[in-house]
């Protein structure tokens, strides 16, 4: 019988101790990888991608954790076949299947695992007398960016003596963010081609047939001339509704703040939404200018983060978005000389 | 600015850096800041600089006697490096920029004015030009009473890090910029590592930006309970003192409509909100005056404030560079002025003689021309 320990580093594949477990136990390089039995293990990884792009969560159900050698491994072959895939989509849909997953099996654990979890992540919490668990300001502030919701700003938050509060699902939700990340970041180191075994090419096959089988559906978009430098995320919502398309509530969002954010003329912005087939103008000003800060609380909204914008299913990067975590930094190289001193 | 009037300034920076080399500490990490410089009073700033050691740095401004000296906030793997991604940013000081508001209800004698447009001057106030009669430019030279409102605002800052952000006041620098406000420098490590988007949330909190207002009007309308806990940091100052302010007028906090508690939410913010400069501290890119360079709008120096002397120290005296030798000025126009402890001015269309100090000042604020000695 397993212990609980190993049984929760199967349940959580991305903690440091699943990297010890392997070191300690199997050999993970590439060339003997084909010859350890890893057949059962690399057929875990492929369902865990393929998991992650039909459902958008990588579940771990009890029978995956008792095989637990089976399962330590599937995580790092997963994250060796997305980053041979050299699709942008893929890479950021899996880590949010993983982390979507992870998330929600912290969400039973107990408090002691909870908080275990985030030490091991660099996250750290601490439960105080109140049942509120303590986070830093810094290690808050950096993986709360990419929630858009207005109580995640650290002006709602209770902030005491360097801390910020959080319930026990917030912290859940901040550490789903910071293994998003992780995860993320590991699917961008390269694989040298020439030492992947033949089994991997070929289910980095089967996962990319998945892949245009579940992209065949989807209506194809060529990006048009004189969009310039915007996201593809941005261009492709900017397309759809300059053809009169009816855009989600999320994607006018999406655009409009994209839009303030680049310091777009107001009544621009008022007349691009014209289109929309729901359109009023004096909705389309008023809710234009909440946005920018101009009405109510005078709050200007930010622009949503890649990775919201990929919750949305939004999210149709290109090779410059490679590393960005949000849709105004495309394309920084060309704008990061342009600053100020003081 | 006339040459003779460059050469002056360029002894006189001379003379200042080399009795307080010493003074020039740049942050940690010299080997991993980029520097910036303005050789000369106009053009563009050289920057992308490294140096590797403290040595060098000193050596380059003995030898160039910059006007005005910058160093970056950030470490970077390649300082050197022209492209600004390719740097390779690894940590940044939180930087705050508090600039003293300008001046209301000015009085005559402290003002005067310039046409931009024909280039006539004069001193008190004058809001149209009489040659001309376009909108003229206000000249006021910045006074004890505007710092004090800016130090006011730096209190504010430092209490709100050292309390609701914990961080140690060791590692909270204060700063005289050396003209017209205060510089304020955060160097905790875990603070460093915060991102963009963090800092632009840091900025939020102290300009009280995007708070919600459902909660306080929910509590006012006796709905929602307010739990102890929840009254602490930013939250706790703006919802008592909104609470104040409706109470003193005898009325039951919950007897007031919304439109009213809204205006005494909006009157809390604006009174208890900290005036940063927004902009500063996002840009982690930022380059910061050096501490301890001279700041050639002034001719003061950066100057450091230690927490136990925020009051004692008087900026427009203390942060003084230069000696009281005499000087002669041309003076074009300057209104009235203290600096060093002495009042001098008002001064029209005159020649004077003037310390060494004041007349670096008003040959820095474009004033007058350097005549001799």
């Amino acid at each position: 019988m397993a212990s609980e320990n190993i049984l929760r580093v199967a349940r959580y594949p991305f903690l440091p101790e699943a990297r010890e477990f392997i070191s300690r136990n199997i050999d993970l390089s590439l060339e003997s990888l084909e010859k350890t039995g890893s057949e059962a293990a690399l057929k875990r990884a492929v369902e865990r991608i393929k998991n992650a792009l039909i459902s958008r969560e990588v579940k771990v159900a009890p029978q995956h954790e008792s095989n637990y050698v089976r399962e330590i491994l599937s995580f790092p072959i997963a994250i060796i076949l997305v980053s041979m895939l050299m699709n942008e989509y893929i890479r950021r849909i899996y880590a949010l299947g993983e982390s979507r997953g992870a998330y929600k099996r912290m969400l039973n654990e107990s408090d002691e695992t909870l908080l275990y979890i985030g030490r091991r992540l660099g996250v750290e919490g601490f439960l105080d007398e109140e049942n509120m668990i303590r986070v830093s300001i810094p290690a808050y502030l950096n993986l709360a960016y990419a929630f858009h919701e207005r109580h995640w700003k650290l002006v709602n938050r209770i902030v005491d003596k360097g801390c910020v509060l959080v319930s026990r699902v917030e912290y859940a939700r901040l550490l789903q963010v910071e293994v998003n990340n992780y995860v993320y970041d590991r699917t961008l180191e390269p694989v040298p081609a020439a030492a992947v075994p033949e089994s991997f090419k070929r289910a980095v096959k089967t996962v990319a047939e998945t892949w245009s089988k579940l992209e065949a559906g989807k209506p194809s978009y060529t990006p048009s001339k004189g969009i310039g430098d915007n996201p593809p995320c941005i261009s492709r919502i900017i397309k759809r509704m300059e053809n009169g398309e009816n855009a989600s509530h999320f994607e006018r969002l999406t655009v409009a703040t994209f839009m303030i954010a680049r310091n777009m003329d107001i009544q621009e912005i008022i007349e691009f939404f014209s289109k929309q087939p729901d359109y009023k103008y004096n909705v389309t000003k008023y809710q234009v200018e909440h946005l920018a800060g101009l009405k109510g609380g005078g709050k200007k909204y930010s622009v949503p983060s890649c990775r919201t914008i990929l919750t949305n299913g939004l999210c149709h990067p290109d090779d410059n978005c490679r590393g960005i975590k949000h849709p105004l930094n495309y394309g920084e190289k060309h704008v990061a000389d342009k600053r100020g001193v003081s | 600015m006339l040459q003779i009037s460059v050469e002056f300034l360029k002894r006189e920076f001379f003379k200042y850096y080399y009795e307080n080399i010493n003074e020039l500490m740049p942050p940690s990490q010299i080997k991993n800041r980029e520097f910036g410089f303005f050789l000369n009073k106009e053009g563009s700033m050289l920057r992308h600089k490294c140096f590797s050691n403290i040595e060098e740095f000193h050596r380059f401004v003995l030898n160039e006697v910059p006007f005005d000296i910058y160093v970056s906030a950030a470490n970077y793997e390649d300082p050197g490096n022209r492209d600004m991604s390719e740097k390779k940013l690894t940590s940044a000081e939180l930087f705050f920029d508090i600039d003293a508001e300008p001046p209301g209800g000015s009085s005559e004698e402290d003002s005067a004015w310039v046409c931009r447009k024909c280039g006539q001057y004069g001193l008190e106030v004058e809001e149209k030009c009489p040659a001309c009669g376009s909108k003229t430019e206000l000249i006021k030279l910045v006074s004890e009473e505007q710092l004090k409102e800016a130090l006011k605002e730096t209190e504010k800052l430092i209490n709100v890090l050292t309390t609701d952000f914990g961080v140690g006041r060791e590692h909270v620098s204060v700063f005289f910029s050396g003209n017209r406000g205060y510089h304020v420098h955060v160097n905790q490590e875990e603070f460093m590592h915060i991102t963009g988007e963090g800092r632009r949330e840091i900025v939020d909190y102290l300009l009280i930006q995007g708070l919600e207002e459902k909660e306080l009007l929910s509590f006012l309308r006796g709905g929602k309970y307010l739990r102890g806990r929840d009254l602490r940091g930013v939250k706790k100052r703006v919802y008592s003192r909104v609470f104040e302010m409706l109470d003193s007028n005898g009325k039951s906090k919950k007897a007031h409509g919304e439109k009213r508690i809204l205006k005494q939410l909006e009157n809390a913010i604006e009174e208890l909100k900290v005036r940063i400069d927004p902009v500063v501290t996002i840009d982690m890119h930022r380059l910061m005056r050096m501490p301890g360079s001279i700041n050639s709008n002034s001719g003061m120096v950066k100057k450091r404030i230690q927490h136990d002397e925020l009051h004692s120290l008087d900026p427009l005296k203390d942060a003084v560079a230069f000696s009281d030798e005499e000087m002669v000025l041309k003076v074009r126009i300057a209104p009235r002025f203290k600096l060093g402890g002495r009042t001098f001015g008002p001064f029209k269309d005159e020649e004077v003689e003037l310390p060494a100090y004041a007349a670096v000042y008003i040959v820095c604020k474009g004033l007058g021309e350097y005549v001799g000695r």
